[in-house]
């Protein structure tokens, strides 16, 4: 059973085979046999050569959120549509850049106004969430083509906010 | 003693004073927002009453609706806990008015040392030392600029009604005195209502030592030993201990001898503290009292074996302190870990959500204060602060391995938290010889990335996945949305059968 996992924005294959009561795993590069069991429906063991791990699965819509020997993953199952990866900042225009909320919040104040030109880091906008403000500055040299929200306006993560050009001939 | 006392609190710390009434045999009433109603401290409270809408200044803050609250339900006492109104006045005199206990300092004491500035001078005047710094609130940015320039660069701005680094921010240079008072006027506005700001001295390098204090209302004082909290991120504190390893038998003496005539002066009563900055020469400077029940409280229960939470509410309640300072010793070593929904790989990003598993951390000598479990949402309204990890060893090292055992073993999934960063600190060669100060994250962990993620466990985190939609697929079966109780013997007892055992 072949499965397709996106990690980070990168596409991960695997295949798992059950033979008897061990499986065969395969990434692409090699092939070995794992022995894996639900402890309880948040904790699979894994044995392989001997060795011992123990992760933490939890699902939530369609990420599972892992967590083995400290570390965290979010795994999450592709879309059946088949839509491309990249991250749609990449997707744009080169030269034209959306700014996106980095978590959920609320915009406490703007700190630019369209068409004003913007120094790298300079501050855009100010998120408060959790009693604490978040500053989100700007990343390149340019002008503010458009805003998209104003002060008050709740967000969620990823939300753009507002969309930037960046200034030609500095990278 | 008390019936019934409302909690006007939320999270790990309503949880906290919840269980004290239940271990007193006093009913609770819980308070809670309209997003709270899934919280932790609404299920575990004899009575829940719903205060408002989510953001605290129409719920926690609102303290018309407490009020009413408290005498639709017919509570005696409200415990405010810590943050939300627990330092504000204006609530302990409604109380008063009420006759409702306020369990904490009497008003006229709360109005004095809340009152960063009048509490200085009051300090100042009954000989306890104090860092150089402005003695009242100016109206505009000129008298900022002035007092600036006296007190010297780098200064500190002050939130005046509050602490735990809300509306706090060093300059280091003139030109951004005003860009960072406006910063500090907005946080201490939406954080206590009140946007008051003043500026003093920042001491470099210095060791945050605060001392636990209780005091009945007959005059009796005792103080509870140090807790030394100077690992901390932007002015909050993130890690606690107690003993303190800059203190011998005689500076301990005299800082606690100087913690009880602070609040003597102040005409103080139930549960403080006074929180002093101690620089390398061991000379220490008064900085505040917090007339609450601190985060860090339970690093000084474990190591004097005083419950603050249950003395708070005999106090309150008329009864006299049942123990005098010779009877108080310290024992073993205590240290604590707040655990905050911040992403510590990404510049300490806020992170809400659904917290899809949780997994506490169990062992001799630790303590897990909890205000989430696995399934629950943190709103993005409150404070980060999710739960506190706490442990007791007989020595310092022992304690040290014990906590970051402990935190190996807590597994938090859904959302981002503090448990990989806190377990670094921990390990940090200089946290370990005891070398702490208040700018021991900015010097050892400014840069710090977090550990690379490893090829092997992506490996085993993709094998996982695809075991889990393995048993998806052909049973059915899978860990699915977040299980509510893990605890439960139908999950941990495993496969069996009624009968199967003839």
């Amino acid at each position: 059973m072949e499965y397709e996992f996106l990690v980070n924005s990168v596409l991960h294959k695997i295949s798992l085979e059950k033979k008897e009561n061990i499986f065969l795993v395969s990434d692409g590069k090699k092939t070995f046999k794992a022995d894996i069991c639900f402890i309880s429906p948040n904790v699979i063991s894994i044995l392989i050569e001997g060795r011992s791990h123990k992760v933490y699965l939890a699902r939530d819509k369609d990420k599972m959120y892992i967590s083995l020997e400290g570390e965290q993953f979010i795994v999450q199952e592709p879309l059946e549509s088949g839509e491309s990866f990249q991250k749609s900042e990449e997707k744009s225009q080169e030269h034209e850049l959306m700014i996106k909320a980095p978590m959920p919040g609320k915009v406490i104040k703007i700190n630019v106004s369209e068409k004003e030109n913007v120094r790298k880091n300079q501050t855009l906008a100010i998120v408060e969430a959790m009693k604490m403000e978040n500053e989100i500055k700007s990343s390149i040299e340019g002008y503010v083509k458009k805003i998209l929200v104003s002060a008050g306006d709740l967000v969620d993560s990823e939300n753009p906010l507002m969309e930037l050009v960046k200034k030609r001939g500095v990278p | 003693m008390f019936k019934k006392i409302l909690i006007a609190n939320r999270g790990e710390i309503a949880v906290r004073i919840i269980k004290a009434c239940q271990e007193m045999g006093i009913s609770s009433v819980a308070v809670y927002s309209e997003v709270d109603r899934e919280s932790l401290h609404v299920q575990l409270a004899s009575e829940a009453v719903c205060i408002g809408p989510a953001p605290a200044i129409e719920s926690y803050l609102n303290i018309d609706k407490i009020i009413q609250a408290s005498r639709q339900a017919g509570a005696e006492a409200i415990h405010p806990g810590y943050g939300f109104l627990a330092e504000n006045s204006e609530f302990a005199r409604s109380c008063e008015k009420e006759k409702l206990v306020f369990i904490g300092p009497n008003s006229k004491a709360l109005a004095l040392v809340g009152d960063k500035i009048r509490s200085r001078q009051t300090m100042e005047k009954a000989g306890v030392p104090i860092i150089p710094g402005m003695k009242n609130i100016p109206k505009d940015l000129s008298e900022y600029k002035q007092a600036a320039q006296k007190i010297g660069y780098p200064v500190m701005i002050k939130a005046s009604a509050g602490g735990g680094g809300k509306g706090m921010r060093i300059v280091d240079n003139p030109k951004d005195l005003k860009s960072y008072l406006e910063a500090g006027q907005r946080e201490a506005k939406s954080a206590f209502g009140d946007e008051s700001v003043y500026l003093e001295k920042y001491i470099e390098e210095p060791r945050h030592i605060e001392f636990q204090v209780l005091a009945d209302n007959y005059g009796n004082i005792v103080h509870l030993f140090e807790r030394e909290c100077s690992i901390q991120r932007r002015h909050q504190k993130i890690v606690e201990e107690t003993p303190s390893q800059a203190l011998d038998l005689k500076l301990r003496t005299l800082m606690g001898e100087t913690a009880k005539k602070v609040m003597q002066v102040s005409g103080y009563n139930n549960a403080g503290t006074v929180e002093f900055l101690l620089d390398k020469n061991k000379n220490f400077y008064f900085l505040e009292v917090n007339a609450r029940l601190q985060v860090e409280h339970p690093v000084t229960e474990l190591t004097t074996g005083v419950d603050l939470v249950h003395q708070q509410i005999l106090i309150a309640s008329g009864e006299k302190l049942s123990f005098k300072q010779e009877e108080l010793f310290q024992r073993g070593h205590s240290i604590e870990c707040r655990i905050y929904a911040e992403d510590p790989v990404n510049n300490f990003l806020p992170s809400s959500g659904r917290v899809t598993f949780l997994k506490e951390p169990k062992g001799p000598g630790v303590r897990h204060d909890c205000g989430i479990y696995s399934g629950c949402d943190v709103p993005i309204y409150y404070d980060p602060i999710l739960a506190k990890l706490i442990v007791w060893a007989e020595n310092r090292e022992n304690a040290c391995q014990r906590i970051v055992n402990a935190l190996d073993d807590y597994v938090v999934l859904g959302i981002n938290t503090t448990i990989s960063f806190l377990k670094e600190v921990i390990n940090h060669p200089q946290f370990r010889k005891g070398k702490t100060t208040t700018s021991f994250i900015k010097m050892y962990f400014d840069k710090w990335e977090g550990k690379k993620k490893t090829e092997e466990n992506l490996r085993l985190a993709l094998i996982a996945s695809a075991f889990d939609s393995f048993n998806k697929t052909y049973t059915g079966k899978s860990a699915g949305p977040a299980q509510k109780e893990i605890f439960s013997p139908w999950l941990s007892l495993g496969k069996w059968r009624l009968g199967g055992g003839k």
